[in-house]
């Protein structure tokens, strides 16, 4: 009996010893430790409106990134957030608090990401978000900080194009625009839906799926990385992201878009895009970015999930 | 009160259709999984409890590091990491991952179950059909098996049990079952409580038909002299 | 050690190891604590408490566990009742707590049911209340024989910590995808899935394998008590 209670002791005192040490340890909370900044340090601070009152309180961000979409928002090879998403949320960091390190990050996927904004989980959520009518329904967007378009990722060998789509697998990330517009426009198509990128490529080249359909900066990173793998011409869905605030929060929105439209005005995403895309694609996606001279629009009114080719 | 009040029953009722396909893919992975670790309990399980060199060691093997690996992580291993050997690649159907996975999960749990039920046979049992004249497998299949399988019931109904609630793991890997069907009509629609509860009131409905149905069996079958 | 898997295993270790045995330890203790309390709840002839428990008991054992986590994580918030936001650490734990728990109360009245009625007589005899008995006569000795199941539980949960990167918790199993993804996206683009996958499942049996050998140690003694 003694030393039974004896091993009981040592478990339950093992696991306190390691609730304690969890909740000590660093790498519990993804903290923004050093990490290329694109941004350079401005002398003279911007005028913006007031910050929204429980940042301010906190003194610090809540933002929700992805962790497996690079290069937008990965975990680098030390084990921190970094990508363009990122990058962006620790300027907005620095414009608040004159340190990039006044924003702690959660890892949120694209099917987990508006829930945990609409969950109070984060203040914003700055993760590769296309414009829908039906998430503006849900959330509110900041003015645009970045456009995408669609393409088509396939083996070398495949003769797979947008318009010989019927029958055949597409694979995308769950949540994703992508999944609803094929729902909506390729019916005779099956959809495979998977949690991140990653798995989709992987799809792809394991032969369970004929064509990722996806975002063109991700999927430009994987075919130049990839000899087996290439993109078609088709382009499509070329729609803006916001960053996603919660529905009514005016204080933050206000913020969020005044920071925005210095960035801009500053042409600061030219310089966050190019610490981020590798330097002979760069060239590619300069359009993507807003700069001086270059504006978004979302469509507005036009459900572009059901529009088809 | 509100959430009551913005419950949206309408929902629900029109994605019934897609929770009935999301809910026959499991069921139909379960099936061959619970089948599937029929087998492998049976055979592997005589194989430990007789001894039978070679066969009884790998079982061993198999057993521990299934039972002590997550059933995700083999999910994944199976799914994404085959494939990635180097020199020798394993690609295989999604569906087929789908059962495979379930199934030498549950396999590894009822080799455990049936050995214990072969075990606590009584030996004189076999030796008595030994007695009659019949050979080593004749016995087993006429006296241990009927007796044994029948001690392990109640333990390898909670494994088949486990193996259709496996089956919602799935989703990791997008296979379109139960849970990824719901979780995928939840990442369009945003209506979480309306799509999980429908999706926990879906599997509870299952499960606990499943256990009434086995207990039901179980009763049908106990060994007389132990009621 | 080859100069690519250096930074995936100081990665897998220092986040994602830590992550899991915090999800880990909140959820064994927990488990424990509510279980215990339901599962001597559970003995008192009292229907309408009985049916309470057992339809919480029944209700989290019958849900996949990882259909549990999506309830608190994605829809309990929506609930207006719930003002606290809590995160995927936390909704993890909380889902692994239900069904755990469930477990645990489960075990206890077994092991509650299965010290003799002439314990409790003997120690009301001697004037303790049914607090007092269950805490200094009955649950000590019923705890000895809860210890198997308990270690089995924490192996168990080890395990199940891995659900927990299906809502974006970084731990093990995430840290060795996202290890993953990188390698596959940056030169030389190999990802090393079918070694990271490997090293998964051994670290899980590494840990797992001494506590379940434990379990069946415990067990043995146990009977031979």
């Amino acid at each position: 009996m003694k030393r039974i209670t004896i091993v009981v002791a040592a478990l339950v005192l093992a696991a306190a010893a390691f609730a304690a040490w969890g909740t000590a340890a660093p790498g519990g909370k993804v903290a923004a430790l050093a990490g290329p900044t694109a941004a350079p340090k401005k002398p003279a601070k911007p005028k913006l409106p007031a910050l929204p009152s429980d940042v301010k309180k906190r003194k610090k961000w809540l933002i929700g990134v992805k962790c497996d979409f690079a290069p937008f928002g990965f975990i680098d090879v030390r084990g921190n957030n970094d990508g363009y998403d990122v990058q962006v949320a620790r300027r907005f960091a620095t414009l608040a608090f004159g340190s990039k390190k006044k924003v702690d990050f959660t890892c949120v996927t694209t099917p987990s990401r508006i829930p945990t904004l609409m969950s109070r989980r984060v203040d914003i959520i700055v993760s590769t978000l296309t414009w829908t009518q039906a998430r503006s329904e849900q959330i509110d967007f900041s003015i645009p900080y970045y456009s995408a378009t669609g393409r088509l990722l396939v083996p070398n060998s495949s003769a797979v194009r947008i318009g010989s789509l019927g029958g055949k697998t597409i694979v995308t990330t769950r949540g994703a625009i992508y999944a609803t517009w094929t729902s909506n426009c390729f019916k005779n198509s099956t959809l495979l839906q998977v949690d991140s990128p990653a798995l989709a490529v992987a799809a792809v080249k394991d032969g369970r799926a004929d064509t990722f359909m996806f975002d063109d900066a991700f999927l430009l990173g994987v075919a130049t990385q990839d000899r087996d793998l290439r993109l078609t011409g088709d382009k499509f869905l070329n729609v803006p992201w916001g960053i996603g605030i919660r529905k009514g929060d005016t204080a933050t929105a206000r913020w969020v878009n005044a920071a925005l439209r210095y960035m801009k005005k500053k042409d600061e995403f030219v310089k966050i895009l190019k610490a981020n895309a590798p330097a002979r694609l760069v060239g590619d996606f300069l359009d993507n970015v807003p700069r001086p001279k270059n504006n978004f629009a979302y469509p507005v009114g036009k459900d572009v999930a059901s529009i088809c080719p | 009160m509100t959430l009551v009040a913005s419950f949206d029953w309408n929902f629900i009722w029109e994605h019934i259709p897609d929770f009935w396909t999301g809910l026959k893919a499991t069921l139909k992975v379960a099936a061959i999984g619970i089948g599937g670790s029929l087998a492998i309990g049976i055979v592997l399980g005589a194989a430990r409890a007789h001894r039978i060199p070679v066969l009884n060691w790998v079982a061993a093997v198999y057993v521990e590091v299934i039972r002590n690996t997550p059933i995700l992580v083999q999910i994944f291993f199976i799914a994404g990491g085959l494939t990635q050997i180097p020199g020798h690649p394993i690609r295989l159907e999604p569906f087929t991952i789908a059962w495979l996975s379930v199934m030498i999960w549950g396999g590894a749990y009822n080799t455990e179950n049936f050995r214990a039920g072969f075990e606590a046979v009584p030996w004189r049992y076999r030796e008595a059909g030994l007695a009659l004249g019949f050979s080593r497998i004749a016995t087993f299949a006429n006296v241990t098996l009927p007796i044994g399988a029948r001690i392990a019931l109640p333990s390898s109904i909670n494994t088949y049990v486990s193996v259709l609630k496996n089956t919602s793991l799935l989703t990791a890997i997008g296979f379109a079952e139960l849970t990824d069907t719901a979780y995928s009509l939840e990442s369009q629609s945003f209506k979480p409580s309306e799509v999980y509860l429908a999706l926990g009131a879906t599997y509870l409905l299952v499960v606990w038909t499943l256990s009434a149905l086995v207990r039901l069996v179980e009763r049908r079958l106990a060994i007389p002299e132990a009621r | 050690m080859p100069d690519w898997a250096d930074p995936v295993a100081h990665y897998m270790l220092h986040q994602g190891l830590s992550a899991t045995l915090r999800i880990a330890a909140y959820a064994v203790v927990g488990s424990t604590v509510i279980g215990v309390l339901l599962g001597t709840l559970l003995t008192i002839r009292f229907r309408p408490l009985q049916a309470l428990i057992r339809l919480y008991v029944e209700v989290w054992r019958g849900l996949p566990i990882l259909v549990t986590i999506f309830l608190v994580y994605f829809a309990l918030p929506t609930a207006p009742v719930i003002h606290h936001r809590f995160g995927a650490i936390a909704g993890a734990a909380i889902g692994l707590i239900l069904w755990g728990s469930a477990q645990v109360a489960e075990a206890t009245r077994g092991a509650v049911q299965s010290i003799p009625t002439e314990q409790h007589e003997a120690a009301a005899a001697l004037g303790f209340g049914w607090i007092g008995r269950h805490k200094s006569v009955i649950l000590p000795q019923a705890l000895r024989r809860l210890l198997p199941p308990l270690v089995s539980l924490l192996a168990n949960i080890i395990q199940n910590t891995t659900i927990a990167s299906l809502i974006g918790v970084t731990e093990l199993l995430a840290t060795g995808q996202r290890s993953i993804e990188r390698l596959q996206l940056t030169p030389p683009g190999d990802s090393h899935a079918f070694a990271i996958y490997a090293a998964l499942l051994a670290a899980f049996f590494c840990i797992s394998f001494p506590l379940t050998r434990l379990a069946i140690y415990l067990e043995r003694r146990l009977v031979s008590l």
